[in-house]
């Protein structure tokens, strides 16, 4: 489960709706500046805190990364794939690439489930 | 928003928010939910630990700090019993969330600085930070940057943020883990004298508590620096 040595253990190859996501580029930095906010943070960092210990203290039979591992992809695919993006919003598409390229959430999966949660929130 | 017609002024009386729905906010319920339904946690275990998450802040470290520096009993407390010190300021390690440790740490030492050394945490490895305590890390302490340089060139490290120490005080760089985590106890500054507690813990900033800065009288907030330089800038 863990990485071997440190460095991704997760292929990083393109997940085509997380590319999509990084296009549209809505980084807290310009969301914030663009309506006049000043909070440092976006609103949903800290559920993505409380997300990622969820996620090292789950004792599931899915890949699910441990600590080690998920930091340490976090690491690579912050510093490669996502390079382009400010923290945390690389923190969170880093997360999301592990866990669909490691098979705990398929990329179909995903993606009807962004597309039903949008639709929910701007409902 | 709907149209309405009253005579209040909006932009005085509330505060700005972003007032559109971004792929971010969406991608982290998605994750969220998928996980949930998956069994891999429960929403309740989620919101428990975004509840600790929100909670935490470096002022109980700064308390103990501050109360170490006046009571010499209290300090012997804290070097030689620190998880029992931790919980005299409010912090239980071993129950910070009410349902168990966000970490499987075994271990809390405080690192107490001597005009002759002073320490410095890092984690080489990952990021583990003693967050019951500290709160959340700032992103600097993250970034590869801090992590791999600060174990080779700490005095060069350390000087980016500000702080120059003395050729003959020693640096030690105290490498956290999963197991074991650290914070430091810096000395306490000049002109504190008569300072009470409460006055005290508020010039203990983080920082200083990772010990990338040295309390002062009047400094109450953390330095700002750009120890990472702008690897991702945003693009407008």
């Amino acid at each position: 489960m863990a990485a071997e040595g440190g460095g991704s253990s997760v292929p990083d190859t393109d997940v085509a709706v997380l590319r999509e996501i990084v296009t549209q580029n809505q980084v807290w930095p310009r969301m914030a500046a663009k309506y006049g906010v000043d909070n440092p943070v976006p609103p949903w960092k800290t559920s993505l805190d409380g997300l990622c210990d969820a996620l090292d203290h789950c004792a599931s039979d899915a890949d699910v990364p441990d600590f080690r591992a998920r930091r340490d992809e976090e690491d690579a695919l912050s510093a490669t794939l996502y390079s382009g993006l400010p923290y945390p919003e690389s923190q969170l598409v880093s997360l999301a690439h592990s866990l669909v390229r490691r098979g705990v959430i398929t990329e179909p999966e995903l993606i009807q489930r962004l597309s039903a949660v949008r639709a929910r929130l701007e409902g | 928003m709907a149209d309405h017609d009253h005579d209040h002024d909006h932009d005085r009386t509330v505060k700005p928010m972003v007032d559109e729905v971004t792929d971010f906010e969406v991608l982290e319920i998605a994750l969220r939910e998928l996980c949930i339904e998956k069994g891999i946690f429960t929403a309740e275990e989620h919101r428990r630990f975004t509840e600790f998450a929100e909670q935490i802040g470096p002022t109980p470290a700064a308390r103990l700090v501050a109360r170490s520096w006046l009571d010499p009993d209290f300090k012997a407390l804290a070097v030689a019993d620190p998880m029992a010190a931790s919980k005299e300021v409010g912090v239980d390690w071993l129950e910070p969330t009410g349902f168990g440790t966000p970490s499987d740490f075994t271990a809390f030492e405080i690192l107490v600085d001597t005009p002759t050394v002073h320490h410095v945490i890092v984690c080489a490895l990952c990021s583990c930070y003693p967050r019951p305590i500290l709160g959340n890390s700032p992103e600097w302490y993250r970034t590869p940057n801090y992590r791999r340089r600060l174990v080779r060139y700490p005095r060069q490290v350390l000087s980016e943020f500000g702080l120059y120490l003395d050729e003959d005080v020693e640096i030690r760089v105290q490498d956290s883990n999963q197991k074991h985590r650290f914070m430091v106890m810096p000395m306490r500054p000049e002109n504190t004298d008569d300072w009470t507690e409460d006055q005290l813990t508020e010039i203990v900033t983080r920082d200083c508590l990772i010990g990338v800065a040295l309390p002062r009288a009047g400094v109450t907030t953390n330095v700002v620096v750009a120890t990472r330089p702008a690897l991702h800038p945003v693009g407008e």
